[in-house]
């Protein structure tokens, strides 16, 4: 658990470039997580709708305000809410930047993703990214998310034919 | 895409067999989830390879074919699931597009019999039709007929040649028109027109991706619906279309388009594409006798809450089930499907084994 040993940092990034829309992600989350689904699409004018979720972030605010230590990070990195320690006062949605934490009616805590940890301890990946059909989740160490984003980007500017 | 993103491979077996009758995106769903339960699925689909929609009709600037292949494999290698491709089960006897593709047929009362259960999941493999004169030329093609094509061709496996076309013409508002439209002008055509009958603020497709498309040079002409094909020697020439406003709303709450006479125009075309919509093809046709009364007026499935034909060991979902939908909706009916289907199987083991 957190502060014990040594613990990783798990980032979320969705390329919005690539992603378009079709609420794969929010329905496979809503699918397994019986408080879901944590990632969901928004309309955010002309017909565009796009999906939004915890980025899981390395010097995450939500981790930092909570009261009662009930925001956490997992061993892995991922940020989550541990149940039993949760008041339900929602600091952590005034905290995140991007509005991320829910309030859930029956458990009376925060509610958010926790990158699927379930599936993580049995070595699978969310289940957003792993059904994603445009790859447009990722999540992984730092370094692993800036190289692939960075590679996505140069395949953008730099055309190599047709592949 | 991990379709069986609940497991890494199959640990158990249930011993209950399942036959999935459509590899697109709710098939395909459903099936990662059925191995993951323990049940052995065998996929049919009358297309040469898996994805349905996903492969042959939304374009690979959308979603790569490796990220549909690599989920397909993972379902082959680590599940043992077999793909029937090029294989067409239908009840009775139907044309939907893509059929001549099919090189083997099944009937599917056969696998109702051979297997535990059945899923359909066959999608919307119809187009509508313009309903005016002249459409029947050669050059009128629907934008599913147009996307398929295309895509065999990238894919190697077309047989026969793929229209020629310098000036396009795509009829409708929707996503489709919209990927018909740019797969048109990717593949170089010099004009493109995309005509919809109501305007951009009710278009389907929405505003910004008709504004990409206008930023990328088709040309958009709203308020105007075909009234004739103009045809010469079999051909199409020409599209001559009639001027609309919109008046009150219809059903569907959107404002009705409403001819205005003597505002006919005609648009010069060597290719027309009818992206005005697609319909259900579930796999049973008019004369499959007492399973015909589970298919709607609309061609879609009608099944009951938990997705089954009542009384029978078959389910269905996705498209086929709700209409033209997106991946995420048909992915969602194919994972509920699943779910009930392997409710279902666990039961009937649970009273075998007493």
């Amino acid at each position: 658990m957190s502060g014990v040993g040594r613990v990783g940092v798990l980032l979320r990034a969705i390329d919005y470039s690539k992603c378009m829309g079709c609420e794969t992600c929010e329905v496979v989350c809503g699918f397994i997580h019986e408080l879901g689904p944590f990632i969901r699409l928004y309309e955010i004018g002309g017909g565009v709708r796009r999906p939004i979720s915890c980025f899981h972030c390395s010097r995450a605010p939500c981790v930092e305000v909570c009261p009662t230590g009930a925001m956490r990070r997992d061993s892995q990195g991922a940020v989550y809410v541990e149940f039993s320690r949760c008041i339900g006062c929602m600091a952590c949605l005034y905290a995140c930047p991007f509005g991320i934490p829910d309030y859930s009616p029956t458990t009376k805590t925060s509610v958010k993703c926790d990158l699927c940890s379930d599936l993580r301890r049995e070595g699978l990946t969310a289940a957003c990214v792993a059904m994603c059909p445009t790859r447009a989740i990722i999540i992984g160490e730092p370094r692993a998310i800036g190289d692939e984003m960075k590679r996505r980007a140069l395949l953008r500017v730099v055309h190599l034919g047709d592949t | 895409m991990k379709f069986a993103f609940l497991c890494k491979e199959r640990t158990r077996s249930s011993g209950a067999k399942v036959a999935v009758v459509g590899a697109g995106p709710a098939g395909l769903a459903a099936t990662g989830y059925l191995v993951c339960r323990g049940h052995e699925v065998d996929v049919y689909d009358k297309l040469p390879l898996p994805g349905g929609m996903m492969t042959f009709a939304i374009p690979k600037y959308r979603i790569p074919l490796d990220a549909v292949m690599e989920g397909v494999e993972d379902l082959q290698k680590n599940f043992g699931v077999k793909f029937y491709l090029s294989t067409k089960v239908v009840c009775g006897e139907r044309h939907d597009e893509g059929d001549e593709l099919a090189r083997n047929n099944v009937d599917l009362t056969k696998l109702v019999e051979g297997y535990n259960a059945v899923l359909i999941a066959t999608g919307t493999w119809r187009s509508r039709r313009l309903g005016v004169p002249g459409e029947d030329a050669e050059n009128v093609v629907s934008a599913l007929e147009f996307l398929l094509k295309l895509n065999l061709g990238r894919l190697g496996l077309l047989e026969g040649k793929l229209w020629s076309f310098r000036r396009v013409v795509v009829v409708g508002g929707g996503l489709s028109a919209i990927d018909a439209a740019e797969e048109s002008l990717l593949s170089g055509a010099q004009e493109v027109y995309l005509v919809y009958r109501r305007t951009i603020k009710e278009a389907p497709a929405g505003e910004y991706e008709i504004d990409r498309l206008i930023r990328l040079g088709v040309r958009w002409i709203e308020l105007a619906a075909p009234k004739s094909i103009v045809v010469e020697n079999g051909r199409a020439r020409a599209v001559e279309f009639q001027r609309m406003k919109l008046g009150e709303p219809d059903e569907t709450g959107r404002p009705r388009p409403v001819p205005i006479p003597g505002s006919e125009f005609t648009l010069e075309a060597d290719l027309v594409i009818a992206a005005i919509g697609e319909i259900p093809t579930p796999p049973l046709a008019p004369n499959c006798g007492d399973l015909v009364k589970y298919v709607g007026k609309d061609g879609r499935v009608l099944v009951d809450r938990g997705y089954r034909i009542p009384g029978t060991n078959i389910f269905a979902a996705g498209d086929v089930v709700t209409g033209p939908s997106k991946i995420g909706q048909a992915t969602k009916q194919g994972l509920e499907a699943a779910r009930e289907i392997d409710r279902l199987l666990s039961a009937k083991i649970l009273v075998t084994a007493r």
